[in-house]
């Protein structure tokens, strides 16, 4: 199924078409659970966060049509923002902020890779320009929603020097993605 | 310091806050905040789009993993207010089977996946059709299910030819006739083969020959308990003559 393809499905789902929910959820729930899972780090609790994010597609699939971003990172966005909303909600225990540190891989996936050389990887390029902790940073935040408190925790600096690190770093991306 | 002298000192204002909300890092109070800003602040919902769009080559370190089916089940209930027990029934209103956009959707498909390289498209005002065979490549939806189907109006034979797919283990996948937006009928479970024929009734024949659409959906073993599909669509096409 190609971009275009959920395009339109989330198009239709917007007009309240069932069958086009039912059709975006089989070919994209496994991408979005992924993502709950990763954030959430507890079955029970991504498969409650992933109905959630169905319920909101369901109910503001008419917002895609004023986003720029392509369809998949459109819905990805919904379930990594709701799935860091509810890990925030939740108090982090010590056992996660260790797992989370096994957990964050500081690799590419296979899919970015295969992008390598188009401009999808401009940002793999600009991470490439942070120190190696600062890049680990924004990845632990981005793909598991670590918070600036566990980052902290995590690199054993104070909260506000975390903060400092971690603007800095997305400063410096800015200017590398512009440039 | 205030929060607002911290983002003097970066000099990133508001762009670096819609970053720092969208890389995941803000506290849960801050991230209400900025979500609120969102809503009624169009401006600096840009620039968290951008900030979006700019970091989404890393969701690709998100790998995919397939949830239970117990998970959209109870979405269904959620959302819909389905139960179980009334999930399969034909009666159940506004579903893919009676979604006008659906099948328009899928007529549109179905006309750019026939790989068969028609002459003219069968034309249904015609008392008879001018070749005895018609044939359509039921391409895959969200799915790797492929088959190609031949339909012999002389014999009132179907054959269908195995492409790629695999149903799963204690289902079967039932091929069905549809008209327009009328109730789908079942031409029945598909035998495992690589190719197999059905056999097709009169009522059937008339349809088929003007023009209906092919589907097949997932079931149950032994297929719909219902009498209508109840599982999704696999694939789906429509007939050119040869």
């Amino acid at each position: 199924m190609t971009p275009h393809d959920i395009t339109k499905l989330i198009v239709r789902t917007s007009l309240k078409d069932r069958g086009a929910f039912d059709l975006l959820y089989r070919h994209t729930s496994a991408k979005l659970f992924g993502v709950c899972l990763r954030v959430l780090r507890d079955r029970a609790e991504a498969e409650e966060a992933l109905q959630e994010v169905y319920v909101k597609i369901w109910t503001k699939a008419d917002r895609f049509a004023v986003s720029d971003l392509s369809p998949i990172s459109w819905l990805v966005a919904i379930a990594r923002n709701h799935s860091i909303d509810r890990i925030r909600a939740r108090r982090a225990a010590s056992a996660d902020l260790a797992e989370a540190v096994d957990v964050a891989d500081p690799r590419p996936g296979p899919e970015a890779l295969a992008l390598a050389g188009s401009e999808r990887v401009r940002i793999f390029q600009c991470m490439e320009t942070l120190e190696k902790d600062r890049a680990d940073a924004v990845r632990g935040a981005y793909l598991t929603g670590e918070s600036y408190a566990d980052l902290a925790e995590r690199f054993g600096v104070p909260l506000n020097t975390m903060r400092t690190w971690l603007r800095r770093s997305l400063l410096k991306l800015r200017d590398c993605l512009e440039a | 310091m205030t929060r607002a002298g911290e983002f003097g000192e970066d000099g990133g204002g508001d762009d670096i806050l819609a970053a720092e909300y969208v890389v995941g890092a803000l506290s849960a109070e801050e991230r209400r905040a900025v979500a609120a800003r969102i809503d009624g602040d169009a401006e600096f919902a840009r620039l968290v789009e951008r900030w979006e769009a700019n970091l989404a080559p890393m969701q690709d370190g998100f790998e995919p993993v397939e949830p239970p089916a117990s998970v959209k089940r109870r979405l269904d209930e959620r959302l819909f207010d389905v139960t179980a027990a009334s999930a399969g029934a034909p009666a159940a209103r506004g579903g893919l089977w009676h979604s006008l956009a659906f099948w328009r959707g899928l007529a549109v498909a179905a006309v750019l996946a026939v790989v068969v390289l028609a002459a003219q498209p069968y034309l249904f005002e015609q008392s008879e059709p001018q070749t005895n065979r018609l044939v359509a490549s039921l391409a895959p939806r969200e799915s790797d299910v492929h088959y190609f189907v031949v339909y012999d109006a002389r014999t009132a034979d179907i054959g269908l030819s195995h492409v790629t797919g695999e149903r799963e283990t204690g289902r079967d996948f039932e091929l069905w006739v549809v008209e327009g937006d009328r109730p789908p009928v079942s031409l029945g479970v598909i035998p495992a083969g690589s190719t197999v024929h059905l056999a097709v009734d009169q009522a059937l024949r008339v349809k088929i020959e003007q023009g209906a659409v092919f589907a097949i959906s997932l079931e149950p073993q032994g297929g719909s308990p219902t009498g209508q599909p109840t599982g999704p669509v696999v694939a789906a096409g429509d007939l050119r003559d040869i």
